[in-house]
């Protein structure tokens, strides 16, 4: 009688994790197109659309690249926590504080250099993220308390306090619908590169450069992957895992908390709850189908930022922008189902 | 005479628990088996939508339930399919099954945001205005009285009965479970998906009885309290009620307070039970020195190595 067995490959091709997400991707619009028949959109139409609205002009194409910043950035963040094998779940607390820190400190500083003032408001974004993680982090390392509900848990936190800070202390009064802080002053907004791209992309760039450096090139990279792998090792490696992993934690939530910095001086000019619109969930989405490398981290982000925009305008024509949620959702799930296939082979087997 | 307010809040805390403690007892039944599922949020979202769907469309409260407690059941078995079978990191499928199940939900319940149920679930009894402990304890609806049932049941399951013992075996040990025979890879789909459907039950608590109407995110955090609280109950589900009732009483608590006479912003009062949550998980971690009752092989996937 013959039987299916499953066997872990041997080798694993290099580029599965690019295989993975193209058939994932492809899966994904394949599940929206059905949501779309059954909604009676043409799904070619809508698709074509949003593709022409996220990607088809300067104007549209700097707005899908001003997405996709918050996006690349705290992914690259959830990227280097998980080189110590941890997880960053509450970037979006984390976005929020950066800005929170942002307008901290420019309510109560002065700078005469507006090129100084918008670089020393960029370090307080990434300490406002770095603070926001801190509580998780010391629980992690000290107690050994688990950080996927603690980081996601500082999220309603920080959201809670943001609420608090635009109802209350920092209310503006002239924004009497929407509860908001106040603007910041224009000679701190970020510059545009081209279009409506900020500066905050080059940013990106470099920030990715980084953290592809970080990972795989550094020592403390080197570092932060025995910490994460061993315990046994670490210790014979002479390496203090926990205190790579507090290490690692702080870039990380600084990275997203930049990530805000970046949103308040380039986008929204004010701290409200449109900081973020769940940038940094779709954050984790895009970190793990990349298998947490920083240079896929940046292409997919870009991708994904162009989906949310595309999501965004088709609203217009009575579609759910739920449903750039769904497909980027979608992706993560066809990917992981496809890389089975690259990392096991069913056999058939004759019984004995 | 017990003070009114006190037996408005016995039974505030009592809703509130109910809708936890459901959720986390599923969570509990998935953990045992050694599978880690994130997607509570999600899942607890599906359940609550469909079954508002189908309480508005068909004005049938049984079936409202049941489809909430099907559908959230089925939408658990995409994250038993993908780490079960196709043995994929949990910890990914299950976040993605949050966001999934949120997205999905809100674009279900596009045309819902705002309407109101004709049917909702009563209370057991007639009595709609509780002055006594008593009246509280009796006027509940039923999936009250389902979930303390469901607590007894599943906590002799768990003890005495094959299935349990088999549970157990396969989250402590998968390659021993599975050299001795059992069936790893079912057992563990099994309780995925019951896991699903407790966390649906939990779902339409929330929007036939608890709120009732559906909004976008209406969950708000409660399918990782529920997360929170298994850890709490260290994987027993008599302390996992315990916990639920505690956090319920604080749910509860926090809109009353200003009643009592504290000055506090409401905003500030709203984020206390999250932050008390981390709280009791740092306590619980000291206080155990490490050994939270986990099942060991929780994360892991099972691959049997052929050779």
């Amino acid at each position: 009688m013959n039987n299916l067995k499953l066997f872990k490959r041997q080798s694993i091709n290099e580029l599965s994790t690019f295989y993975s997400f193209l058939i994932g991707f492809v899966i994904a619009i394949f599940i929206g197109s059905i949501i779309l028949l059954v909604q009676d959109k043409n799904p070619i139409d809508t698709f074509s659309l949003m593709l022409r609205l996220s990607v088809g002009s300067i104007n549209s194409l700097s707005s899908s690249l001003n997405k996709a910043i918050p996006l690349i950035l705290a992914g690259l963040g959830i990227s280097i926590m998980n080189s110590v094998k941890l997880w960053n779940i509450g970037a979006e607390g984390q976005i929020f504080l950066g800005a929170i820190a942002v307008n901290y400190l420019y309510i109560n500083t002065q700078f005469n250099s507006p090129t100084l003032h918008i670089f020393v408001l960029l370090i307080a974004g990434f300490a406002g993220g770095s603070l926001c993680i801190l509580i998780p982090a010391i629980t992690k390392v000290v107690f050994g308390v688990n950080e996927i509900i603690t980081t996601l848990l500082t999220n309603y936190i920080v959201f809670g306090i943001t609420i608090f800070l635009i109802n209350g202390p920092w209310k503006d009064p002239k924004s009497l619908n929407f509860p908001a802080a106040a603007y910041v002053g224009e000679e701190v907004f970020l510059p545009t590169i081209f279009g409506k791209l900020s500066l905050g992309f080059l940013i990106c760039i470099l920030f990715t450069a980084l953290a592809h450096y970080l990972k795989n090139k550094s020592v403390f990279g080197f570092e932060m992957r025995i910490a994460g792998g061993s315990a046994l090792t670490a210790v014979y490696a002479g390496i203090n895992a926990r205190q790579k992993a507090f290490i690692a934690m702080l870039i990380g939530g600084g990275f997203a908390g930049l990530a805000g910095a970046i949103e308040l001086l380039s986008q929204t000019h004010r701290v409200s709850t449109g900081i973020s619109q769940g940038f940094g969930y779709t954050a984790i989405i895009v970190a793990a189908i990349t298998g947490m490398r920083p240079l896929g981290i940046f292409l997919v982000g870009c991708l994904f930022g162009a989906l949310s925009i595309g999501g965004s305008v088709i609203q217009t024509i009575g579609v759910s922008a739920y449903i750039s949620d769904i497909i980027q959702a979608s992706t993560l799930f066809g990917a992981l189902i496809i890389q089975f296939f690259f990392t096991y082979q069913i056999k058939k087997v004759e019984n004995d | 005479m017990i003070d009114i307010q006190l037996i408005g809040l016995f039974n505030a805390t009592l809703q509130a628990a109910t809708l936890l403690f459901i959720a986390a007892l599923g969570e509990l039944i998935t953990e045992k088996s050694g599978i880690l599922n994130l997607g509570v949020e999600g899942m607890i979202s599906v359940g609550a939508v469909t079954g508002f769907m189908t309480a508005v469309n068909t004005e049938n409260i049984f079936l409202a339930v049941l489809v909430g407690v099907l559908s959230s059941s089925a939408f658990a078995s995409i994250h038993a399919l993908v780490t079960v079978v196709l043995k994929q990191d949990q910890t990914v499928s299950g976040l993605i099954l949050t966001i999934l199940g949120l997205a999905l939900s809100s674009l279900l319940g596009k045309n819902y945001v705002g309407k109101k149920l004709v049917t909702k679930l009563e209370g057991v009894t007639s009595v709609t205005d509780p002055s006594s402990i008593l009246e509280v304890l009796i006027s509940q609806n039923i999936i009250f009285y389902l979930a303390v049932l469901l607590m007894f049941i599943t906590s002799f399951v768990l003890k005495h009965t094959m299935f349990g013992r088999r549970l157990e075996a396969v989250g402590e040990d998968s390659r021993s479970s599975d050299s001795m025979g059992l069936k790893v890879a079912k057992t563990q789909f099994i309780a995925t998906c019951v896991g699903g459907a407790f966390a649906g039950l939990s779902g339409v608590y929330l929007t036939l009885s608890y709120v009732p109407y559906w909004t976008d995110n209406m969950t708000s955090g409660r399918g990782w309290i529920a997360l929170a609280l298994v850890i709490f109950g260290g994987w027993k589900p008599y302390r996992t009620a315990l916990g639920a009732l505690l956090f319920g009483f604080l749910e509860a608590l926090v809109p009353r307070l200003q009643t009592y006479g504290f000055e506090l912003s409401p905003y500030i009062v709203k984020i206390t039970p999250y932050v008390i949550t981390i709280l009791v998980l740092v306590i619980l971690t000291i206080y155990k020195g490490g050994k939270t009752g986990a099942p060991k092989n929780i994360g892991v996937p099972f691959f049997r190595e052929n050779r």
